[in-house]
């Protein structure tokens, strides 16, 4: 009998594997905070649920998180990091799969929050891991900041384009082989953390770091909106479809990965960093607030804003709240509970607000529609059976922003009067459009002072020059 | 100074992108509102037929109505559309805003004379072959004299029962047969009144 090479043990990773594979890990749980974002219509629909509802898939996943990352971190380093990334890795991966196969939308967000407890262990225990496994700390550190970040800001897009081109499941199959290619990673670093005290200039170095977890608290809340809200806007607002919405806003994390080339030149420490980003932030939700159109043009400079804002602070804050404070793991749990309590809280206050102006502009989209209709030029007769049938469009959408389209093709009439139905169309489209946009100003609004906010705990910030 | 650098240019950053967009009409980009419904609004050509005259009546005694209610035409005509009834107070409302209608339209020169309809309304009739025979053979000059416009239009406005017209908004041969219905007693008391004034 010949020798199976698969009774074998594998060779241990290179570090540099490694290092990429536990990366992509962080980045894949993190981006799971948000990367159902685009799939939220779709799942709405699958399973007849309400806004408020679906908004839970999002929900459970950050305020779980936000819940068990600090204790994760604590049971991760009262053993050894290894072996909890581990268990997290096979946890995280089994909810996922319960995710993708969910039978319903209850079980759906179960699932969720069982993701989001394996995920915790996944993300407190790579920080020590990378540490180890990169042998510098600021190297880890950065690294963990990193993947985390570009998970963050990718998560929406690579789930929009997974519900596009699949299905809303689509985005917890392609999760699976990912996070468990960070088990051997894993394993291989077992015995390998050793937690050093480095000098530091704070006194009391073992308590989380206050400011920079509220600010980033803060800031996340603010950028919760900036992709949960401009996705629901581009694609329940402005009917555009999923992938769509996924390319237009990728450039969020193109942005936020080109904040630190763009700034090399004149970062200068995390105070400034941390202000500049929340300004930025501020500045681009407000312009989200004022869209001069429903072209996707517009929100480009807005996003680009935000991007550079993200990729600014939330890095740099990061390190600062981790910084010559051990142990890390419990320090990184408490910058990943801030960021995903500050999620959560973004999605308390603005889900009612959004939810509540939609339905609210119901009422000046319907006088809209009423007053392109009767004004139209077309034959009182056309008009009657078009009223007719928009009315039913209207009635059987409430609290939703209305498709039209059928109301139109449902209509017959002589070739004369083609140009002026569609002429009629098109300007009820961009009513609609109009009204929505207008529905989500106030929540791009307060989202834009929660950013503002956080110039409060950022101006404390002691500054440090980057090395 | 060197700290100072990332905030400045992160506040050029934004002020730039906030202007364009101002400039551009951000903040600006809001559903058309309702006009105000006590403010005349112009009235386009009117061609000499009763379904273009009619709406024209209709759209204008919708304003008028709707002012008289102290409220916009688009919400009118949508409780109208959602409710299919009128109370009294919104019946009478409707029924003097029609009548407004007319009489501006009168004051404008904007009525067709009855002559010029009535060749598309007999058309439109449910009357005897020899009825229409008869009415179309008496000179133009004769009906107009017999039946002004304005007159005639504001009697058809005080026949209407307006709550079975909305009933009967879905159904387009039922609202015609209710319009003429309303527009044959109008022309007949006055008729009668010319003959027996």
């Amino acid at each position: 009998m010949g020798t199976d090479r698969s009774d074998q043990p594998a060779s241990p990773p290179t570090p540099r594997t490694t290092v990429v594979l536990l990366s992509l890990a962080v980045a894949v749980v993190l981006g799971d905070a948000g990367v159902v974002t685009l799939a939220l219509p779709e799942i709405l629909r699958d399973f007849g649920a309400q806004v408020w509802g679906v908004a839970w898939v999002l929900i459970a996943f950050n305020l779980v998180l936000a819940l068990v990352a600090v204790p994760a971190a604590r049971l991760c380093v009262r053993g050894d990091p290894a072996v909890s990334t581990a268990s997290g890795i096979i946890g995280f991966a089994a909810a996922t799969t319960v995710c993708a196969v969910a039978p319903s939308l209850g079980v759906l967000i179960a699932a969720r929050a069982a993701q989001a407890v394996g995920g915790a262990l996944v993300i407190v225990g790579s920080l020590e891991l990378l540490v180890a496994a990169t042998g510098v700390e600021r190297g880890g550190v950065r690294r963990w900041a990193v993947a985390g970040v570009a998970g963050a800001a990718l998560g929406p897009v690579v789930g929009g384009l997974l519900t596009s081109a699949f299905s809303w499941r689509a985005i917890f199959v392609v999760q699976i082989p990912i996070v468990l290619l960070a088990f051997p990673a894993a394993i291989a670093l077992r015995g390998q953390v050793v937690q050093r005290r480095q000098p530091t200039l704070d006194t009391s170095p073992d308590r989380p770091h206050l400011l920079a977890n509220l600010a980033l608290a803060l800031l996340s809340a603010a950028l919760t909106a900036a992709l949960f809200l401009l996705v629901l806007l581009i694609v329940d607002g402005w009917s555009r479809s999923p992938a769509v919405a996924a390319v237009a806003v990728s450039a969020v994390p193109v942005a936020a990965l080109a904040a630190g080339p763009v700034f090399r030149g004149v970062r200068a420490g995390t105070r400034s960093e941390a202000v500049a980003g929340s300004v930025l932030i501020a500045g681009g939700l407000t312009g989200l607030a004022l869209l001069p159109g429903s072209a996707l043009v517009w929100t480009l400079a807005p996003q680009v804003l935000i991007g550079l804002g993200l990729g600014l602070s939330v890095d740099s804050l990061t390190a600062a709240a981790l910084r010559d404070r051990i142990p890390r793991a419990v320090h990184g749990g408490w910058t990943i509970a801030a960021r995903h309590a500050g999620v959560v809280v973004g999605l308390a206050i603005l889900t009612p607000i959004f939810t509540a102006d939609l339905r609210h502009a119901q009422t000046p989209a319907e006088e809209a529609i009423a007053r392109l209709v009767l004004d139209a030029p077309l034959p009182a007769s056309t008009k009657f059976d078009l009223a007719e049938q928009l009315g039913r469009r209207l009635s059987t959408e409430r609290g939703r922003v209305p498709d039209l389209r059928p109301a139109f093709t449902a209509l017959r009439v002589p070739a004369t009067q083609a140009p002026a139905v569609a002429a009629l169309e098109r300007g009820l489209e961009d009513q609609l459009k109009r009204a929505a946009t207008r529905a989500f100003r106030t929540s791009f609004v307060v989202a834009a002072v929660l950013a503002l906010l956080a110039l409060g705990p950022a101006l404390a910030l002691r500054d440090r020059y980057r090395s | 100074m060197r700290r100072l650098a990332l905030p400045l240019i992160a506040v050029v950053l934004v002020v730039a992108v906030l202007g364009v967009q101002v400039a551009a009409g951000g903040g600006h980009y809001v559903p058309l509102s309702p006009a105000n419904p006590c403010t005349p609004r112009p009235v386009p050509a009117i061609p000499a037929q009763l379904e273009p005259l009619a709406e024209q009546i209709v759209l204008l005694g919708l304003d008028s109505a709707a002012c008289r209610l102290g409220i916009s035409r688009e919400r009118f005509v949508l409780a109208l559309a959602e409710t299919r009834s009128l109370d009294p107070r919104q019946s009478a409302a409707l029924k003097a805003g029609l009548v407004d209608a007319v009489d501006r339209l009168d004051r404008e020169g904007r009525l067709p004379k009855v002559s010029q309809l009535l060749p598309q309304a007999l058309d439109q009739a449910n009357l005897p072959g020899i009825v229409k025979t008869i009415i179309e053979a008496i000179p133009d000059s004769v009906v107009d004299n017999l039946l002004p416009t304005a007159p005639l239009l504001r009697g058809a406005v005080g026949e209407l029962d307006i709550n079975r017209l909305l009933h009967e908004l879905n159904d387009p041969r039922q609202l015609n047969s209710a319009l003429q219905s309303a527009i044959l007693q109008a022309a007949q008391r006055q008729i009668l009144d010319r003959l027996h004034p």
